[in-house]
């Protein structure tokens, strides 16, 4: 039951080909890491299905339609929700009024001019939930560019899940944080995540390992490997790919 | 009780407009009322663009001017007796044919924000003199179009001859207007407009396309500016090509942002400064324009948030109740800043001086004698290097003021 | 016919090259800085001003001289203490700022030398006709300004191209950070830079002043083209500042020169329109009179289709 699907996906930018014809299968509910080194294309690939980037070729399919080359704001209405590698949220909005903003359109408030804000009990309610949920209802009057980077991430967090998205991808999620934050983070992410489809790119193989379903393996814009973790971890041309040699025994 | 509470600042904003053309009954006292009403509707349809989703916009006078040529046209088609309904409605008419102008530009100009916006909100502003020019019958070539007030039916008795039954109907729509305008600043619209502003690309994944957002601020703007364009008709019963230039657009800009672009009251400010220094100092001085000119790259230059934003800064201090502990640091730079003002502002206006004295603060200068001379610019430098002397106290003053160290978080 | 062809030619050349040279260096500033630069025409008329000032005590060539090293050296300090100071504000700052500086100039300028035009001189080594065509004289010194203003481009395209310092500012525009990175001074590049562009106002101004005549209004009426210029010529490019830079001056030239209006259109469709009709203004409507709007229609028109302009690569 694919939810989100990459059909011989091409994209080049000028005459480099970054991404050389990905095939790519993400199963409903399933918590999907992607892996590879760097300037394998990760990024790109993720510009690429939430429709920052346009495809060169192939299809990419989510929900039985196909996306690519769609605007973000179209492919976000239906379902799929992102984080950024860097912290990407409205600084000068408070942290209550950021999650708001991303609740609005799955509320049904559209371009509405005419609903006072401080009126909607209902969303007002729900805002106050998703900021529990990331624990930063403390903060909630504070504006969003003053919080502390950690914070900021759970924020960004916060916003991509607010509106529901069935599918939520993040790009390296807990970059530049300690390990104790990590460990907060990755707790956050998966309870918040429960239930929802999770597409992570991520650096942190012990994450990546206890966090993911399956693993996918990307490599100079191509996908080498998909798979459970631990049959990834025995994979010789991953491991060929990561330490430039295959190794022995698990 | 907690609605009345809210609406505290709108009832004392009220009163005040209603209590100001007691104070000042003069005919030159009215008169300035009456601009800052319009001022202050401009500049804050003005902010809708700029401050509220960062459109930077050299062409708002356009809805403006177009608003207040339809509103005389109007006036003239209610003297004729085609047309019979009250002219205290005038300004909606403005409002309706800046909104349908905008309607129309912000359907091609929105697309993006940035410089690119700009520029195209130049060109428009540009094209709507040269149209103005062209269209004769319409605007009226260089002579303008010109109505008369008087003529509509009389509202409660009143005809409006004079200037301050004007200022009452200006009054009631800067209320409406303003208050119209604060509010959409909360509702989605108005907050996905902040949130563009910050980051349109966030905004599109959240699920809101950028270019829609910006059009609903867009045309809003143009509402608002065509009501203060038909203000300026009821006020002036006059309209040239002047309004929809490009000197225009400069004024409402340099208003917002002198007032402070990031605070809903900074235009309002602006809007009252501007006035004032437009109608009082050019009495006194030819130079008025280069002092604002200078008031404006400094502004920009050293207060980004404009005035609203200066006495924003303090509400820190002013919630920890440390405001008094700036009096005296403040009065320390004041005074010799207010000295190097003072002492730059003789010199330029002596060097400006044709022939004869200067009076100036109560002395008379004279440009022929090198004393007059020596005499100022060692005041100026004297007074330039006590204020940066006095700068550090102030700035440790301020420290202290604003520390975290006995707050609860 | 062809007397007219040949001198609304030459005449738009003339006036496309002269807006070349100011476009040019807007252009060099918005490809280095992102910045665009609302007070280059300003520079324009001070250049012109301090070589007033200058002619009429030394004569007009050092003024030609030293004009643009005045006015090169205010926008490099405009750049070092002014600008830089509000580019940590962003980029609609900067652009108020620039805009700011505009209004302040002119102020400054009626300030300094009086809101009267002033009676700026082209040389005496000058006043004599190139040629004579049809009957008509074309003066020395307008082939002295397309000779000045076509060896610019070829100096500027040389100087990017092939000279070292060019190669390091082409590739601070598009990787500021790594050619600091390098080692080189971008902030002294970037004040260089802006320098240059504004002395290449100057100079502009220097050489337009005897014959667009100097007064405190010049900087508006050819500001706004020059814009329309940067953008439609592809904001960043300089060939592309070129070419529209000539077609604009072509068409206004041609526009002004022809007689061409509505009512010879309306005659051909066999149309006819009461004199008292509501839109009679549009139907008498002539090319003289369209003249100085068409920059503004083809903006417009350039922004909605093609944002990148014809030869753009840098859009912002």
């Amino acid at each position: 039951m694919s939810i989100l699907s990459l059909n011989n996906v091409h994209k080049n930018f000028g005459e480099t080909a970054i991404i050389r014809g990905v095939d790519l299968s993400i199963r409903a509910g399933e918590k999907h890491a992607i892996i590879g080194p760097n300037g394998a294309g990760k990024s790109t690939l993720f510009h690429l299905i939430s429709g920052r980037h346009h495809v060169s070729s192939g299809t990419i399919t989510f929900k039985g339609e196909e996306i690519q080359n769609r605007p973000p704001h179209e492919i976000n209405r239906l379902g799929l929700a992102r984080s950024f590698q860097v912290t990407n949220i409205f600084p000068r909005l408070s942290v209550f009024e950021n999650i708001r903003c991303a609740l609005l359109w799955s509320q049904g408030y559209g371009y509405s001019f005419w609903h006072l804000l401080g009126r909607q009990t209902a969303l007002n309610d729900k805002t106050a939930e998703v900021l529990e949920q990331i624990s930063l209802q403390d903060r909630a009057r504070f504006p969003a560019g003053e919080l502390a980077y950690a914070q900021q991430r759970a924020l960004e967090l916060g916003i991509a899940v607010a509106s529901g998205a069935e599918v939520i991808m993040l790009d390296e999620p807990v970059a530049g944080m300690s390990h104790s934050e990590a460990e907060n983070a990755v707790d956050l992410i998966r309870r918040i995540t429960e239930g929802k489809t999770l597409i992570m790119v991520e650096h942190d193989m012990n994450i990546v390992f206890d966090v993911a379903d399956r693993i996918s393996v990307l490599v100079y814009g191509e996908v080498i490997a998909t798979d459970e973790p631990k049959k990834i971890r025995g994979n010789p041309r991953v491991q060929e790919a990561y330490l430039g040699e295959v190794v022995t025994g698990a | 009780m907690a609605l009345l509470k809210k609406s505290a600042v709108w009832i004392v904003f009220a009163l005040t407009m209603l209590i100001l053309p007691q104070i000042f009954d003069s005919v030159l006292g009215i008169s300035i009322l009456n601009q800052m009403a319009i001022a202050i509707v401009f500049a804050l349809s003005y902010n809708m663009l700029l401050g509220q989703g960062g459109m930077l916009s050299f062409g708002h006078a356009v809805y403006f001017g177009l608003g207040g040529f339809l509103a005389v046209h109007t006036l003239i088609l209610i003297e004729a007796q085609v047309l019979t309904f009250s002219i205290v409605l005038i300004p909606l008419v403005g409002g309706l044919f800046g909104l349908l102008a905008a309607l129309f530009v912000g359907s091609f100009s929105t697309r993006k924000a940035g410089t690119v916006f700009a520029m195209i909100s130049l060109g428009i502003g540009e094209l709507a003199v040269a149209s103005s020019l062209i269209f004769v019958s319409f605007f009226g070539g260089e002579a303008g179009i010109s109505g008369d007030r008087t003529y509509g039916p009389p509202f409660f008795g009143v005809e409006f001859f004079q200037d301050s039954e004007i200022y009452y109907v200006a009054a009631a729509w800067v209320l409406i207007a303003t208050l119209f305008m604060y509010l959409f600043t909360q509702t989605p619209a108005g907050r996905l407009a902040n949130a563009v502003r910050d980051n349109p690309e966030r905004a599109a994944f959240i699920g809101y396309n950028a270019r829609w957002v910006r059009y609903i601020s867009f045309c809003a703007a143009g509402f608002f500016a065509g009501v203060a364009g038909g203000l300026f008709a009821l006020n002036y019963e006059f309209l040239t090509e002047e309004n929809l230039n490009a000197i225009t657009s400069g004024r409402v800009l340099l208003m917002a942002y002198i007032g402070g672009l990031g605070y809903f009251i900074g235009p309002i400010i602006g809007a009252v400064a501007l006035t004032l220094m437009n109608s009082l100092l050019s009495n006194y001085t030819d130079l008025w324009l280069l002092y604002l000119g200078l008031l404006f790259v400094l502004t920009v230059m050293f207060l980004p948030r404009g005035f609203a934003g200066l006495i924003m800064m303090h509400e820190v201090a002013w919630r920890r109740r440390t405001l008094k502990t700036l009096a005296r640091p403040y009065l320390l730079t004041a005074i010799p800043a207010s000295l190097f003002l003072l002492s730059c502002i003789g010199f330029i206006e002596l060097a400006h001086l044709e022939g004869g004295s200067l009076s100036y603060l109560g002395m008379m200068l004279d440009p022929e004698r090198p004393l007059t001379w020596v005499v100022l610019v060692a005041v100026v430098l004297a007074s330039f290097f006590a204020t940066r002397y006095s700068l550090p106290q102030l700035r440790r003053a301020w420290d202290e003021a604003n520390s975290l160290r006995d707050e609860e978080s | 016919m062809l007397e007219v062809l040949t001198f609304a030619t030459l005449n738009g050349l003339v006036t496309g090259l002269l807006l070349f040279m100011l476009a040019s260096g807007l252009t060099l500033i918005f490809s280095m800085m992102g910045v665009l630069n609302f007070a280059h025409a300003s520079f324009y008329m001070l250049g012109a001003y301090f070589a007033y000032s200058i002619s009429l005590q030394f004569g007009y060539w050092t003024g030609l001289v030293f004009a643009p090293l005045i006015v090169g050296v205010l926008g490099a300090l405009v750049e070092r203490y002014g600008l830089r100071k509000v580019h940590q504000s962003g980029h609609v700052a900067e652009l108020v700022f620039t805009f700011g500086l505009a209004f302040l100039i002119e102020e400054a300028v009626q300030f300094s030398w009086g809101t009267d035009t002033k009676n700026y001189q082209t040389p005496e080594s000058l006043n004599f006709p190139l040629f004579t065509l049809f009957g008509q004289e074309f003066s020395a010194y307008r082939g002295f300004m397309i000779a000045i203003a076509i060896a610019i481009f070829i100096g500027l395209y040389y100087m990017l191209t092939r000279s070292r310092i060019g190669i390091i500012i082409q590739a601070a525009i598009t990787h500021p950070n790594t050619v600091a990175n390098l080692g080189h001074n971008v902030p002294l590049i970037f004040m260089g830079v802006f320098g240059v562009g504004t002395a290449l106002a100057g100079l502009a101004g220097v050489i337009a002043g005897p014959v667009l005549t100097t007064f405190p209004g010049m900087a508006l009426v050819l500001g706004s083209i020059v814009f329309v210029i940067v953008v439609i010529g592809g904001l960043g490019s300089l060939a592309g500042a070129f070419i529209a830079s000539l077609l604009i001056g072509l068409l206004q030239s041609f526009a002004i020169a022809s007689d061409l209006g509505m009512p010879d259109l309306l005659n051909l469709l066999g149309v006819e329109f009461a004199r008292d009709h509501p839109l009679n203004d549009l139907w008498t409507l002539t090319l003289p009179q369209v003249g100085p709007v068409l920059p503004f229609l083809l903006l417009v028109l350039v922004l909605i289709f093609r944002p990148a302009g014809l030869m753009g690569k840098r859009e912002s």
